[in-house]
């Protein structure tokens, strides 16, 4: 008995010291963490949404992706969307921004796991640039509308779900919004 | 002379992926280029150091029955700073190593050195095993991963030296780390034949 609440002491100690050193470390490098990921997102959202300064995050009723809205001074530019599509391993995360008019402005993926090789290349701007001036009218058939990359038909399938998502749930934030 | 003899085993002679073959999980994951590999190898490589250092310190003070939870509390802590640290100063790289980084606690090189050597050695055998081992983790990591990143991206270091549309993309896929890490240990088996 004596034996066990020796050891169990022991181990106790060591997790204090253990606990009290990573309470010291995060609080060295906490805010520089927050700061990145702010810093590295508020940067993705101006490179979809060129032109727009600051951002808002806003609701739209039955839309279920987070929402931005962009501002140049006082003036509404457009909006940026985020969605994360399923794509062939991985849930593709991204980012698009659409103009006022509705149409898509700039996109980028955040973060995915695709096929590295194949199904990673929805990075390029050659695959994306095809969805540029895209409006919630056109259609967007990966193969027919959009040229889908080779060996990688799911991933292309999925950017083209993404895209089609946000420019719905943007014309639902535009009707929604007085 | 055994001081210099715990250092330099962990080179070549019991190099702990290509001739022990123990932390292959990160190894295969991480060694598609050569940056990776790199940052890998430094996150490794503090915890290692750290974990030896910390466990020779104790080994006279920690019971027999518990000193495994002991090992993981240290290893699991040093790791965690490595988390934060790569997090707030390199969160691009933080953000290429992704989950491997957390991973480092499973990493049977880094325990494996606590239990077989660290536990039995005073502090300064136990420090240069460390950064022996991790030295002989680095080399083999960075060179897959640079075979790996020409092969297969055909650049280095992210610097483009060749057109991609020739590389072989096999090689920056999972089967190529097989493949490299297959080739490499065939050509140390037969060096060792010869040399001794």
């Amino acid at each position: 008995m004596g034996k066990i609440i020796k050891l169990g002491v022991t181990l106790a100690i060591f997790c204090v010291i253990s606990a009290g050193m990573l309470a010291y470390v995060f609080i060295l490098t906490g805010p520089r963490i927050e700061a990145n990921a702010k810093a590295s997102f508020d940067g993705s959202l101006r490179e979809v949404l060129p032109g727009a300064e600051s951002f808002k995050s806003v609701n739209a009723p039955g839309a279920k992706s987070e929402i931005y809205e962009g501002y140049a001074g006082d003036k509404a530019v457009g909006l940026v969307v985020k969605v994360a599509p399923r794509g062939y391993s991985s849930a593709i995360v991204m980012l698009v921004g659409v103009d006022p008019e509705l149409r898509v402005k700039g996109m980028k993926i955040l973060s995915q796991l695709e096929t590295p090789g194949l199904g990673t290349n929805v990075e390029k701007p050659k695959f994306q640039k095809q969805f540029i001036g895209k409006g919630v009218k056109d259609a967007l058939e990966p193969k027919k509308d959009i040229d889908a990359i080779t060996g990688a038909t799911i991933s292309s399938r999925a950017v083209c779900e993404g895209v089609k998502t946000v420019l719905k749930d943007s014309e639902q934030y535009r009707k929604a919004k007085p | 002379m055994n001081l210099w003899k715990d250092f330099n085993q962990g080179l070549i002679r019991e190099n702990p992926v290509l001739r022990l073959m123990i932390g292959l999980c990160p190894v295969l994951a991480v060694s598609n280029n050569a940056t990776n590999a790199l940052g890998m190898s430094i996150a490794v490589a503090f915890v290692l150091i750290g974990s030896n250092l910390v466990v020779a310190l104790i080994r006279k003070v920690t019971p027999d029955e518990i000193r495994i939870p002991i090992f993981i509390i240290i290893i699991s802590t040093f790791v965690t700073i490595c988390d934060y640290v790569m997090q707030a100063y390199t969160p691009a790289l933080y953000q290429a190593l992704g989950v491997f980084v957390p991973l480092i606690v499973v990493n049977c090189i880094i325990l494996g050195r606590a239990e077989a050597f660290a536990y039995k050695n005073p502090v300064l055998n136990s420090v240069l095993d460390g950064v022996g081992m991790s030295l002989g983790f680095t080399l083999a990591l960075v060179t897959i991963g640079v075979i790996r990143e020409v092969l297969g991206a055909g650049s280095l270091f992210g610097i483009t030296l060749f057109d991609e549309r020739i590389a072989a993309t096999i090689m920056i896929l999972p089967p190529g780390a097989f493949i490299t890490i297959g080739c490499i240990m065939a050509f140390l088996n037969k060096m060792e034949n010869k040399v001794l």
